[in-house]
């Protein structure tokens, strides 16, 4: 039996009321959601209870998945894209426009993004070690627009290929492979810019 | 043509082929016509370039670690919070049990609380404790008669000793035997004589239930008295005719009744 007819059969229990297989899918995909909403979110709170409320739409939601249309994966990549677009529609998450000035996480006595980006190793490998580079790349992440940040997101952190993330976000494969490039392409100007205000 | 090169691919196609040539899978005549269109063409070249750090830039982030309680969070608002609003129907029960218990479930819902529970176990208790102060307990119950007839019966013998038990209580005498005596103090003196001068014309061998019942009346025994104490009620042939005197101890008696009255007030 291989992981799709597995995750299938738990799907399957869950639906005729298995209280085990629900708890069994919340562990198995609680770290990916998560993962998602805080990218796309960029806080860990609001990670968090859009976690929750992609849960509890899941689970009202199950009885509907068809296994013959898109692998469970997808299915709940899907669910989790539509609420956070949802959310991002009702401007509870508005992109944001901060100043290169600005100081992440609004702390007055923070770094700025210029002065983070400041490093004695150039190369991303070396200043990707560093939890504040992490925080570099995830407040720059935050800046890039809805449609190259969800692409990005869904390839580059989640690892889906093109044709799932192609049903995900609705649209063609060719388009999704546009808005990657994009992103990346706009992600790394943003970094290399403010690396070059800082030097 | 612009973003036309020798290599044949245009800088179109070379967007097109980025993420491909990016993941590594660009193979044969195309990856050589990629690498060949981005030596001759520098906005491509940088765009190759861009790309390929952003993508290092984002695999380098690492996997956010969820909250704690996030799963717990999950599962309370979902398995422990919605049950009704499930999705999912409730496994059915198998056996008759079961299926009474799934059925009676929501019915007792309400009751089944740790409050009614409380409240239920205390009124129990009292009237336990009130039943057994009355005398009653749980195994007479099994020496009772339950038929149609013995619960007649029953019903008849409790009304009995209720009406005996209501009749001989002193006060209840008391009242009666004043009433009584008010009634005839108060009856005038004509319709007293009458039956006396009405008497010599009856049959001396046939006398008057009324005059039969006064005699035997001193004989009946007081219920309500042990022997030796003074009579509560006097007796209708001890009451005298209407005289002043008697219309004295009418006008006395009223006066008790009403302090009588107001005492049981």
């Amino acid at each position: 039996m291989d992981d799709n007819q597995a995750v299938n059969a738990l799907v399957r229990r869950c639906v005729s009321g298995d209280a085990a297989a629900w708890q069994e899918i919340v562990q198995q995909y609680n770290r990916r959601i998560y993962n998602i909403c805080y990218r796309f979110s960029g806080s860990p709170d609001d990670a968090s209870d859009l976690t929750q409320e992609v849960f509890i739409k899941m689970y009202r939601t199950l009885s509907t998945f068809d296994t013959t249309r898109a692998s469970f994966m997808t299915w709940v990549t899907t669910v989790t894209r539509n609420l956070l677009v949802d959310h991002f529609r009702k401007g509870k998450y508005d992109r944001i426009t901060d100043s290169l000035d600005a100081t992440p996480g609004n702390q007055e006595d923070g770094l700025t993004l210029a002065e983070q980006l400041e490093d004695r190793n150039p190369s991303p490998e070396t200043r990707l070690r560093s939890q504040e580079t992490q925080k570099l790349v995830h407040e720059a992440l935050k800046r890039l627009s809805p449609e190259l940040r969800e692409a990005v997101i869904l390839r580059d952190l989640q690892d889906l290929d093109y044709k799932d993330i192609a049903k995900v976000l609705n649209v063609p494969e060719g388009t999704v492979k546009s808005r990657i490039n994009r992103g990346r392409t706009e992600l790394a100007r943003l970094l290399q810019r403010t690396y070059k205000q800082a030097s | 043509m612009a973003g036309e090169f020798q290599s044949g691919m245009q800088c179109a196609e070379v967007e097109a082929l980025l993420a491909e040539a990016l993941d590594g899978t660009l193979q044969g005549s195309q990856l050589a016509a990629f690498e060949a269109h981005q030596q001759g063409c520098a906005s491509c070249r940088t765009m190759v370039e861009e790309a390929q750090a952003g993508m290092h830039w984002l695999k380098g982030l690492d996997e956010a670690e969820p909250p704690r309680n996030l799963v717990h969070n999950i599962l309370a608002q979902t398995i422990g919070a919605l049950p009704s609003e499930h999705a999912m129907p409730a496994p059915r029960p198998e056996g008759w049990v079961e299926k009474l218990k799934a059925r009676l479930a929501p019915i007792f819902a309400p009751v089944a609380t740790p409050r009614f529970a409380m409240s239920f176990g205390m009124a129990f208790f009292s009237i336990t404790m009130l039943l057994g102060i009355a005398g009653f307990h749980m195994s007479d119950l099994r020496h009772w008669d339950l038929s149609s007839h013995g619960v007649m019966k029953t019903y008849y013998d409790t009304q009995a000793r209720i009406i005996r038990y209501y009749e001989n209580m002193r006060l209840v005498y008391e009242i009666e035997s004043r009433v009584h005596d008010l009634k005839r103090a108060a009856t005038p003196a004509t319709n007293q004589q009458q039956p006396q001068q009405e008497a010599p014309a009856t049959n001396p061998k046939n006398p008057p239930k009324s005059e039969l019942r006064r005699d035997n009346q001193p004989q009946t025994p007081n219920h309500s008295q042990a022997q030796g104490q003074p009579k509560l009620a006097a007796s209708a042939a001890m009451v005298p005719a209407e005289t002043p005197q008697a219309r004295r101890q009418g006008s006395h008696l009223v006066t008790s009744m009403g302090a009588l009255n107001r005492r049981l007030v």
